[in-house]
């Protein structure tokens, strides 16, 4: 019981990260009805940069928001110069330039910052807590809590604020939302940047665990991809449950199954996206195709 | 000098031109009616004004070439327009739809009351403020359409078919509504109409599109008048 608790708990913590990035995908896809296969890697490289910032003595609790300052900016500048001028294009041309983007950001991370896993700090001490008799680890605890607050904060500013819901009204009806005085390509711009900075907190959060090197996203977006699935693909709230409930999923069948241990972890999440693909294409909080005329 | 004026607009999509050199205006805080068949070029004259199209000659609004300018910055000069099919956002609720249309305003007690007065006159949205809008019918549609555009508090609206779709008893209601927004707040509306009766009897002035031309034009009486015009669109 104990140690189910323990594993359900680490598990919140792993899904919180999955969710973000999770979260970043389905931001984008409701903006443009396209995943971005770069997402994992935009987030690596917002990592390097608050490792840079570490490494040059600006306190963690500076450069995480420093960081996602530079990620939004980040995903800004890669909305108008890379996506901009396809924007209309066939969206099989889109995924092959995001493809080409992730590519081009891992390429870049290697040449500037080389291919050696690097150890990256963690601001919550490694010690346990006991909770209700089980000894859950204070780096989850704070994981959990820095998830909860970004995807509270986006909730608010997407649900509450009139940016939110310009946002939401270019994303969704570019069209008539011009005719309302929005300027839609900078709303969708701001989604990109918005996208990069929650992807940022995904990176920032699981490179402790899994040290920080150009590759570090390569599994985590798989992960995402499941979370994303499972919670509808274009629900924000669906997001962040998938995500919660993968990384749970994921951690209970790696301690539990045998024969699934540590290696096949990633397998599990495979089989979830097909297992909702088939069953629910839909996902938990999508809505089906199904229109009033 | 009219509040807008279009000159000799040519317009099209890619390689086939709909408008073949318009000219018409719309003087402050009146109604002018646009008629004409299906596919004379009507929604493609309201789309070049918001910049939808392409177009080439010249559209003036309070004096200002819209020339080269997006749909965007145009509307924000005080132009609304309720698109064919009414531009509802149906992922969103009726209420952010209704705020969409006021979020560019910055007189916070003049908007609280032009809310009130948008429930006054359609009180069925205060209902459904809070419902999603592609749950309305295709009447209420039509009234959370005008109501955005009246909370924009334009100069000039730009009416695509109000009555397209709808039952005549909902239509005489939103015509009654529309005259109202006219005469109190002196917005000038261009209406686009198939029901040419209701259209003329609305208006002060009309023009009749004939394949991206302005065929016949006139005040609406003298329209009314008209034999080949009573015949193609009035029917008698």
């Amino acid at each position: 019981m104990q140690e189910l608790l323990q594993q359900i708990v680490s598990g919140i913590a792993t899904g919180g990260i999955f969710a973000s990035l999770a979260l970043a995908l389905v931001l984008i896809y409701n903006a443009m009805g396209l995943v971005n296969f770069a997402q994992g890697e935009m987030a690596m490289l917002a990592t390097f940069a608050a490792f840079t910032l570490i490494n040059r003595g600006v306190s963690y609790w500076i450069a995480f928001p420093l960081t996602l300052v530079i990620a939004f900016a980040g995903g800004i500048l890669i909305q108008r110069i890379v996506i901009r001028p396809v924007e209309r294009a066939p969206i099989l041309t889109l995924v092959i330039v995001t493809l080409g983007l992730a590519t081009l950001l891992n390429g870049l991370a290697g040449f500037f910052f080389g291919y050696l896993p690097r150890s990256f700090p963690s601001p919550f001490s490694a010690q346990t807590a006991n909770i209700l008799g089980a000894f859950v680890s204070y780096q989850d605890l704070g994981v959990i809590a820095v998830t909860a607050v970004v995807l509270v904060a986006i909730y608010l500013l997407l649900q509450h604020t009139t940016v939110g819901l310009t946002m939401r009204a270019a994303a969704h009806h570019p069209e008539p939302s011009r005719l309302l005085g929005v300027h839609v390509s900078w709303m969708l711009a701001l989604g990109w940047g918005l996208a990069s900075a929650v992807g940022a907190v995904s990176g920032i959060m699981v490179a402790p665990i899994l040290l920080l090197e150009p590759n570090m996203m390569q599994t985590v977006i798989i992960y995402a991809f499941a979370a994303a699935v499972l919670g509808g693909i274009e629900s924000p709230l669906g997001a962040v449950v998938g995500g919660v409930i993968v990384g749970v999923t994921v951690n209970l069948a790696g301690a539990y199954l045998p024969f699934v241990g540590g290696d096949l972890q990633l397998a599990v999440a495979l089989a979830i996206i097909v297992a909702v693909l088939v069953l629910k294409p839909n996902g938990l909080f999508g809505r089906p195709n199904v229109r009033r005329v | 000098m009219a509040l807008l004026e279009l000159e000799e607009v040519r317009a099209g999509y890619g390689a086939t031109s709909v408008l073949h050199g318009v000219s018409l205006s719309v003087p402050e805080g009146q109604i002018v009616s646009l008629l004409g068949a299906n596919g004379a070029g009507k929604t493609t004259t309201l789309r070049s004004i918001t910049g939808g199209v392409h177009w080439t000659g010249d559209i003036r609004f309070a004096g200002r070439s819209l020339r080269r300018m997006h749909t965007e910055d145009v509307v924000r000069c005080g132009i609304a327009h309720v698109p064919e099919g009414r531009g509802i956002l149906t992922e969103l609720t009726v209420d952010e739809n209704l705020k969409l249309g006021s979020y560019l305003r910055r007189d916070g007690a003049a908007v609280r009351k032009d809310y009130d007065r948008v429930f006054e006159y359609f009180p069925v949205l205060r209902e459904r403020r809070g419902l999603s809008a592609s749950t309305l019918s295709g009447g209420e549609q039509q009234m959370l359409a005008l109501a955005r555009a009246f909370l924009m508090k334009p100069r000039l609206m730009l009416l695509d078919e109000p009555s397209l779709g709808l039952a005549p008893l909902i239509v005489r209601a939103i015509f009654e509504i529309i005259r109202t927004i006219n005469t109190e707040d002196r917005v000038a509306v261009l209406l686009v109409e198939q029901n040419a009766r209701l259209a003329l009897e609305m208006s002060s002035d009309a023009y009749v599109l004939e394949v991206g031309r302005v065929a016949v034009s006139g005040t609406s009486s003298e329209l009314k008048g008209n034999d080949a015009v009573r015949r193609s669109y009035l029917g008698y």
